[in-house]
């Protein structure tokens, strides 16, 4: 930061770049990229050299699409080019003299469209000879390749990260022996024999490097625009808000089930539209050219580039690439001429190009070891607060209303909101709910106490979904919800906060309130692509409603809406969790021991904080062990000792229940 | 050879091909007990054993084409190179341990396995670089004395893995049961935080537990190198992917399981290939590894093991 | 951050620009003309690859030392065809590294490649440049195939010329010597799952099958798999009198070890993928006595007339020679001879030029006289038989077309 002050008090010009707002700096950026890429063929390179480039952009495009399954979505795939194999086989086969169907008249409608044609064989009945559009492979490649996404992204859902990561790499082994073995769709070893080179209104691409040059550019342009919207998307926080702890993410609603697999798919789409490509440009292709290696290098580009940064990934994936075709073979001629020079026998010898391996296992194990938020890490957007702000007193909110709160008089509902049946959950021989019966009317703050293990976090995770109950039924509002999954309960109106903080850490205060908000958004991946005026007038709804929920902590958060929440003090942390729940909208949101680790002015405050959220409609079921702030806040409290309910009923009745204070406070009494 | 004697023959080679990725399984099987990590520079610490062992039995004057020892010489020769092996790959063990692992201990997610991935191309690419690409042969000092179960053979080495392999485990199963330092380790894969406040010097534990299964990998490099009479620098990958195949089959933490599953995948290799075509091999073993993992992620003999925080 | 992060962006593409635009291994000077020679140095035929470069240098130096192609110093321009990520050859970068050679002026002609699998990405590339490639050791009969000219030679004409036969006469040739001189009866085939393995296994079992050899069975070694025991024990259940072998040394190291101990007295038949000197050493002279190889060329090595040739590769290079070393040697023999007669008839020495004057070649050399048929393909389509008798290969004569 410092070195950064001083160039711009000493040069005016960076100065004035900086005060151009980040999205223009952004957007200016990437058209000089751009045209600076444009005119790289024609600044007298070496045709190689684009030749090169175009296979650097197959590569950059792998990249990206291994970033958005690794770096969004925090899914470690080790078998990448398992999707890069079945997008180039795709088209392969759908181009070239590999398959030679059978002449039969369904075919006619196909040769009118230009797609195949019928070959005369001497004395044999005619064949047919496929060449669809490159073009329209594509797309198809692109889809088929997202259909094997989910394939093999379905078995891996109920893993663990490392486990996943084998799963994938076994699906990377297994493909190319297919593809080896499968003779008469691939041609095995031998290759494909004369894929055809695509086509555009009539102008051949042909064998010149410079038209790959161009729809490899054009390829990773729109990778690299696909991949920036979903990462500044509904879309895109859900994959990172499943990357930085998935149960939480459940909790907000976010189904793991639907955005992994959709990470695979668009990730193995991306290798796809890859594979065709490059097939497409080298006529040819066999099953050596997929295999674990080169998996392991796309994986190297990433992690060098940054996990999640797409412009680190576009970096790294160009460089190596031109390491390996290009600069290592160069280094190699100066170094060998230089070890002639001077009579080095062992310079004049050595080939670079070999250590290349070696390089990327040293960069694998130096990233992780110093650095694994890669080279260039994804932009984040801090900017530290100022002396003022940091020395502001703090304040309480303002205006304690939200819009779409629905303050109703307690107890005018004439059901309760949440009724507990029977409830139990074993954990071996321990009950750890051992048939409770509960409910929770509306606008009531209800606390639950008890002796540590008493069963109490156990309830919320049950209520919430994110533990499966052995028995007893819950309903909410009259329905039934026990059996939903945490993001259907959430929707429905259940929110909780988690005993030990459970936030999106890499992610920003605003962030993470946007992924609370998760539920009442509606963009998919292509409303997050194309981003329709619906989808930006819905983002900047979910904006104010952060905002308007951030207010209702005063100036706590709201100076820190771009910092990521992991730099945040750790009452702050409390409160952007509390908030991300409040986000969701509940009916109900249940807070698991919020006042932990909190001063007693900021208990104070927080404790207000729960009594205005009453008064605006939400119900409350409150953890805690700070049993002033338990008799101070609660209407009512409700005592668990070994899973079983001992004692319910109003602060005052409870504190004096003989069997609350021999099973509770006496124990502790004792303890003490 | 009748089919039943080549049946026969197909269960002794898949048996002693099995008690070889049983060697390098518990490796795996070990490490992932104690520290939950997919160890990729085991493969690697496997294939840099079988260069120790040709470099030691090359200084030691016996070449590719040296003929076989018999008696004293024999036992003596076996017993320097085996020891001096397996206490060169657990060092490394150690050293990749301290150097590579250590520092990423700890760390949430799939950094600490990414680490292993790196480490394991960078050892490969060492002996690549050092020792270059050809396959070197390795020095068949065991005589090649052959028994015959009907037309069936067995042969010495063959016996000898079988028997090494076993008694190295008893010896294994035997530490991690019956003595402090097995306890020291149980406690640590129950709970690493709990075992340090109990007095459990973890960093020392899981340096062991590094080096024995290392010095296992050792082991089985050298039963590797004598038993093909071969070795190169790319033989690590596949016999550890199978390795670790049959550490997941067997149970991943569990020891007799890891020598289960690497029986099970040995005959499994042997007698598909016999039944169907070796170019199928690979799928077969990896569909199984991935049907594994996904529906029995516990292994045929694993105890779900409660899951941590 | 932000600028910082700008700024490395800009320093990292400026640096990876610059590498790129430098040029390559010195500027073009008048009266050198260079011939390239994609190949994968490094990887897993490093070996292979050291043995032909220094064929074709040691023609090279010697042209250079006479004074030259038609007065012309020549130049060899090695470009590694290997990449990590593929572990040996790589199509793509074959290609890259053909597309060097087109762009610049000075280049007249290539030789190679030393894989069919190359030899396919780069044939259209090198039509498109209307620039020759002599290959030495590129089997693989689609590549010049007229069938598939629309693919491999867009332009239509010749690029691709072989000093080699191709596979369709390599792996026939050999079952005819299994049927007449050996009297097999029987065959198991394997193959490396390389292209030229799975090409040549392809051609072999073809003419077996027509000569009336039962092939008991087709099976595919992993070239990385240690253990053929398996497939050995199931071949021996099956009691064949041959086994065939289409690959190269990789495989066969391990294979002809293990054979050895399971079926001592099988035939063991090979290509020119295990004629490699070496490897009677690395598979153990016990375990590769009586395997038999081949070469899609006339004998060399064990010709008197090659004897001066072959001391003279060996005190210079501090190594034996292949025979595909003096395929190399010859590819630039062919091209400095057209370069002779592209002079001598006052035409501009490029790329075009060569490549018409080698499609007219006639050349007497140590492989007899270099002709070529209008695909490109060598006529002298005679496969030679080797024998491993006592550790080394031995000559045993021409393999039977019919």
């Amino acid at each position: 930061m410092d070195t950064e002050t001083s160039w711009a008090a000493t040069s005016p010009a960076l100065a004035r770049w900086r005060a151009i707002p980040l999205g223009r700096r952004r957007q200016l950026l990437s058209v000089v990229l751009l045209a600076l890429a444009l005119a790289f063929p024609f600044t007298g390179v070496n045709p190689s050299h684009v030749d090169a480039a175009a296979n650097a952009y197959t590569y950059v495009l792998l990249a990206l699409g291994l970033n958005i399954v690794v770096g969004f979505a925090g899914l470690l795939d080790l078998g990448y080019a398992a999707f890069f194999a079945i997008g180039a086989y795709t088209y392969g086969a759908a181009a070239s003299f590999q398959l030679k169907p059978a002449w039969s008249e369904a075919w006619a409608p196909l040769v009118w469209l230009g797609q195949v044609s019928r070959v005369p064989v001497d004395g044999q009945p005619d064949i047919v000879q496929l060449h669809f559009s490159f073009w329209f492979m594509l797309l198809v490649g692109a889809l088929i390749c997202a259909v094997f996404g989910v394939l093999f992204g379905a078995p891996t859902l109920r893993l663990r990260g490392d486990y996943l990561a084998i799963v994938t790499l076994g699906f990377g082994e297994i493909v190319p022996v297919l593809a080896l073995n499968l003779e008469g769709l691939t041609n095995g070893a031998m290759g494909l024999p004369g894929v055809r080179t695509p086509r555009l209104f009539g102008f051949d691409f042909g064998f010149s490097p410079l038209p790959y040059y161009f729809l490899g550019l054009g390829l990773v342009a729109l990778a690299v625009v696909v991949s920036l919207r979903l990462q500044e998307s509904r879309v895109g926080r859900a994959w990172m808000a499943i990357r930085e702890d998935e149960l939480a993410a459940g909790a907000m609603g976010v189904s793991h089930v639907h955005y992994k697999l959709l990470a695979f798919a668009m990730g193995a789409a991306v290798g796809g539209l890859a594979g065709v490509f490059y097939v497409a440009k080298l006529t040819t292709a066999t099953p050596d050219m997929f295999r674990f290696p080169v998996s392991v290098m796309i994986l190297v580009m990433v992690v060098l580039g940054g996990m999640g940064s797409v412009r680190g990934v576009v970096i790294a994936a160009l460089v190596l690439s031109f390491l390996q075709s290009t600069i290592l073979q160069e280094l190699t001629g100066y170094v060998n001429a230089l070890g002639r020079q001077i009579g080095s026998g062992w310079l004049a010898k050595l080939q670079l190009i070999n250590s290349l391996e070696l390089i990327f296992g040293v960069i694998l194990v130096l990233m992780m070891l110093f650095r694994r938020e890669g080279l260039f890490p994804s932009v984040r957007r801090v900017s530290a607060l100022t002396r003022e702000q940091q020395a502001a007193l703090p304040s309480r909110g303002t205006t304690v209303t939200l819009s779409w709160a629905d303050p109703k008089p307690a107890g005018a509902s004439p059901r309760p909101l949440l009724e507990i049946e029977g409830l139990t959950k074993r954990f071996g021989g321990v009950a750890a709910a051992d048939s409770i019966d509960l409910t929770v009317r509306a606008g009531e703050i209800l606390s639950v106490i008890g002796p540590n293990g008493s069963g109490k976090t156990t309830l919320f995770n049950l209520i919430t979904g994110l533990a499966p109950r052995d028995a007893g039924v819950i309903r909410l509002e009259g329905e039934v919800i026990s059996g939903l999954r945490a993001h259907e309960i959430v929707q429905r109106g259940v929110a909780r906060t988690f005993q030990n903080i459970r936030l999106f850490n890499n992610l920003s205060v605003l962030e993470n309130m946007l992924v609370g908000e998760h539920t009442r958004l509606r963009a998919g991946p292509l409303g997050a692509i194309f981003r329709p005026p619906r989808v930006r007038e819905e983002e900047r709804r979910a904006v104010e409603s952060a905002l308007e929920v951030l207010d209702l902590f005063g100036n706590r958060l709201i100076p820190r809406l771009d910092h990521p929440v992991y730099g945040l003090s750790y009452a702050n942390r409390r409160r952007t969790e509390i908030a991300r729940a409040i986000m969701t909208r509940p009916k109900l949101l249940l807070l698991d021991e919020p006042a932990a680790g909190m001063n007693p002015a900021e208990t104070l405050e927080l404790m207000d904080l729960v009594k205005a959220l009453r008064t605006l409609g939400i119900t409350i079921v409150l953890i805690e062990h700070k049993l002033d702030v338990v008799m101070d806040v609660s209407d009512r409290v409700v005592v668990l000792d070994h899973g079983v309910k001992i004692a319910e009923g109003k602060p005052v009745q409870v504190r004096n229940d003989e069997k609350v204070i021999e099973a509770y406070l006496g124990r502790r009494r004792r303890a003490a | 050879m009748s089919v039943f004697d080549v049946f026969l023959q197909q269960l002794v080679n898949g048996i002693a091909l099995g008690m070889m990725y049983a060697l390098l399984a518990l490796g795996f099987t070990m490490v992932y007990g104690i520290i939950e990590l997919i160890n990729f520079a085991h493969f690697s610490v496997f294939m840099t054993g079988t260069f120790f062992g040709l470099l030691l039995l090359n200084a030691l004057g016996y070449t590719g084409s040296s003929g076989a020892l018999t008696g004293l010489a024999l036992v003596g020769t076996l017993l320097l190179v085996f020891v001096v092996t397996m206490v060169a790959t657990g060092c490394l063990g150690v050293v990749i341990e301290r150097v590579c692992l250590r520092p990423v201990r700890g760390v949430s997610g799939t950094a600490p396995m990414i680490t292993t991935i790196g480490v394991a191309f960078i050892l490969i690419n060492t002996i690549l670089l050092t020792l270059g690409p050809q396959t070197k042969p390795f020095p068949k000092i065991i005589p090649d004395r052959r028994w015959l179960i009907g037309q069936a053979e067995i042969s010495l080495s063959q016996v000898l893995l079988v028997v090494v392999g076993l008694v190295l485990m008893m010896g294994l199963n035997y530490l991690v049961r019956h003595t402090a330092l097995g306890k020291a380790m149980r406690a640590t894969a129950q709970d690493m935080d709990a075992a340090k406040m109990m007095g459990v010097d973890v960093d020392r534990v899981i340096i062991l537990t590094f080096f024995l299964g290392s010095a296992l990998a050792g082991a089985g490099s050298l039963f590797f190198g004598f038993y093909y009479g071969f070795t190169a620098f790319y033989i690590g990958y596949q016999t550890g992917l199978r390795a670790f195949t049959s550490a997941v089959l067997g149970g991943i933490g569990n020891i007799p399981g890891a020598v289960v599953g690497g029986l099970l995948i040995g005959l499994i290799q042997s007698l598909g290939g016999q039944l169907l075509e070796v170019k199928w091999t690979d799928v077969i073993i990896f569909s199984i590894l991935i049907i594994v993992l996904v529906f029995r992620p516990a292994g045929l003999f694993g105890v779900q093991t409660p899951q941590k925080a | 951050m932000i600028r910082r992060g700008v700024i490395g962006t800009l320093a990292v593409l400026l640096a990876v620009g610059l590498l790129v635009v430098l040029p390559g291994s010195g500027g073009a000077q008048t009266k050198t003309y260079k011939i390239g020679m994609s190949i994968p140095v490094t990887g897993a035929d490093a070996d292979s690859s050291d043995a032909m470069v220094k064929g074709a240098q040691m023609a090279i130096d010697e042209i250079n030392q006479k004074g030259g192609a038609a007065g012309n110093k020549l130049e060899l321009w090695v470009l590694d065809s290997a990449t990590p990520a593929a572990g040996q050859y790589d199509p793509a970068q074959a290609a890259t590294n053909y597309r060097k050679y087109i762009a610049d002026g000075a280049v007249v002609g290539a030789i190679g490649t030393m894989m069919s699998g190359e030899g396919k990405a780069i044939s259209p590339i090198a039509s498109e440049g209307d620039m020759a490639t002599v290959s030495q050791s590129a089997t693989n009969p689609d590549i010049t195939d007229p069938k598939f000219k629309a693919q491999y030679r867009p332009k239509g004409k010749p690029v691709f010329f072989r000093n080699v036969t191709t596979d369709t006469y390599q792996g026939p040739n050999v079952a005819v010597y299994a049927k007449k001189t050996l009297n097999a009866k029987s065959v198991y085939v394997l193959d490396d799952s390389g292209a030229f393995g799975v090409g040549v296994a392809n051609t072999f079992t073809k003419k077996a099958e027509e000569l009336g050899i039962k092939v008991l069975g087709r099976d595919r070694l992993d070239p990385k798999e240690a253990d053929y025991k398996t497939i050995l024990t199931k071949i021996k259940g099956m009691n064949p009198d041959a086994i065939y072998y289409g690959g190269v040394q990789q495989a066969a190291v391990k294979l002809a070890r293990q054979l050895h101990e399971i079926m001592p007295k099988v035939h063991k038949l090979g290509s020119d993928g295990i004629y490699d000197l070496s490897f009677p050493e690395q598979a153990g002279k016990d375990a590769a006595e009586g395997w038999v190889a081949t070469i899609a060329a006339p004998d060399m090595l064990n010709d008197a007339k090659a004897q001066e040739w072959i001391n003279k590769f060996k005190s210079k290079y501090k190594r034996d020679p292949q025979n595909y070393s003096i395929t190399s040697y010859n590819g630039v023999l062919v091209i400095a001879d057209a370069i002779e007669r592209v002079a001598k008839a006052g035409k501009p020495v490029n790329k075009s030029n060569v490549r018409e004057a080698i499609e007219k070649t006639k050349l007497n050399t140590l492989q007899g006289v270099i002709e070529y048929d209008e695909n490109g393909d060598i006529k002298n389509k005679v496969v030679s038989v080797y024998q491993v008798k006592d550790g080394k290969f031995k000559y045993v004569g021409v393999a039977p077309e019919n």
